[in-house]
């Protein structure tokens, strides 16, 4: 026998229920207390009016004609596949035919545009000089900050020892989503470090090069990281390998 | 020639057949009509080249995923830092708005607003972009929990929480209209 549901569950539950995107046993449960409950049963049929209310009368908008026509006309004057700026990202294109669709997902557009966000978001945070919202090396505290503010729990470690002390942390946007974002020393370089969850799959580092800015990119266990800096490749990679090695 | 000829057939038959999609999007996104078809161009050109890498899987969600971005693109570049404000958006919901959620008790009005094409327009028009787009992506386009988390780049948890949000928020503009 399963457990009646009271109001409040059934509120949380009943955008998903009307969505039909509710397991059996729980949609069960919800059309039970619905049965029982004028309310929330109020409620629910006012959701379902406004949903079909969108459906059946708010606009679509359908493309026009000629945007069709431009667009074969603009790829019938493309260059055939291949065209020389696929190149220009080689470690991509080495992988595309193992990627999976999720891949494409997590990374839907060209990597230029997310690395060029990548950049500007670092360059913000220097002149607005708000690196950190946690400044703190400790790992104890920078890490436990974060939760509650994200949706995921971002690996946080301290390298001062290895010459990479951390300078704390803080929130950032990269993609339309919140992010976090972690930001080291080493001699007069800053580094950031942006953290955001991905479907993707792992991925070794890659080194790109936006603007005179140095971009080491790499997935792992789902999480994906996009360290940034003026400082060189070289070094750049250091810190990396320790934040992907996991740290002390 | 021949590779090319393939790629513009491939495109044919996997991409063109979602262009209402794509534009629908964009034009829900930006609001604006030469900005959605600009950015559906430049999304099918972008999707066009990288055809001969899709794998396989939801095109449809491929090709939205890309008018996504290009429209985000376009609403930071039109808008500047007053974009960011959609985010916080997500915040609760002030005291005055639940008291006007909950002056629910003229039904026939309301049923009537939830059928008036204008009323609808303005309401969806009106809520920051990422409400507006799950709304559009799921009653519109139809798309799944899960094609929607994989648009919009978030948690299944976040789609579903966005569009109780954006619902309530919907709610609330459409009987705002009515005061």
């Amino acid at each position: 026998m399963t457990s009646e549901l009271n109001c409040n569950d059934c509120a949380n539950w009943l955008h998903p229920y009307l969505d039909n995107e509710l397991e059996t046993e729980i949609a069960a449960r919800v059309n039970m207390h619905l049965a029982k409950c004028a309310s929330c049963k109020a409620r629910f049929a006012e959701l379902q009016a406004l949903r079909d209310g969108i459906r059946q009368h708010a606009p679509y908008y359908p493309a026009p004609e000629l945007v069709q026509q431009h667009i074969m006309s603009q790829i019938n004057r493309q260059k055939p596949a291949f065209s020389s700026r696929l190149w220009l990202v080689p470690a991509f294109s080495a992988t595309a035919l193992a990627a999976s669709v999720m891949l494409y997902l997590a990374v839907p557009s060209p990597q230029d545009m997310l690395m060029d966000e990548v950049v500007s978001s670092h360059v913000r945070s220097l002149m607005e000089q708000h690196l950190a919202d946690v400044p703190s090396s400790d790992k104890h505290t920078v890490k436990p900050w974060f939760t509650g503010k994200i949706d995921f729990s971002p690996p946080v470690y301290d390298f001062t020892a290895q010459g990479y002390p951390l300078l704390g942390g803080r929130l950032d946007y990269l993609q339309h989503q919140t992010v976090a974002a972690l930001a080291y020393k080493h001699g007069k370089h800053i580094i950031n470090v942006f953290i955001l969850p991905t479907p993707g799959a792992d991925s070794t580092p890659q080194t790109l090069s936006v603007r005179g800015y140095n971009i080491i990119a790499w997935q792992k266990n789902h999480i994906a990281f996009r360290a940034v800096s003026d400082l060189n490749a070289k070094d750049l990679n250091e810190l990396s390998q320790l934040i992907s090695a996991g740290g002390t | 020639m021949k590779a090319h000829n393939e790629d513009t057939k491939r495109f044919e038959q996997l991409i063109l057949p979602h262009l209402n999609a794509a534009h629908n999007l964009a034009r829900w996104l930006t609001r604006n009509d030469s900005a959605a078809q600009d950015i559906v161009q430049e999304s099918c050109l972008r999707a066009f080249k990288s055809l001969h890498r899709f794998a396989g899987g939801n095109v449809r969600a491929w090709l939205l995923t890309i008018v996504r971005n290009q429209s985000y693109t376009w609403l930071k570049e039109s808008a500047g830092e007053r974009y960011y404000v959609d985010i916080d958006d997500e915040a609760a919901m002030s005291e005055k708005d639940k008291a006007i959620l909950a002056h629910t008790d003229t039904p026939e009005v309301w049923t009537g607003r939830m059928q008036d094409r204008q009323a609808l327009q303005n309401g969806l028009e009106a809520l920051p972009a990422i409400f507006r787009e799950v709304i559009v992506l799921k009653e519109l386009e139809e798309l799944s929990y899960k094609e929607i988390a994989g648009v919009t780049d978030v948690p299944i948890g976040t789609v579903m929480s966005r569009l109780a949000r954006g619902r309530e928020m919907l709610k609330k503009e459409l009987l705002k209209n009515d005061e």
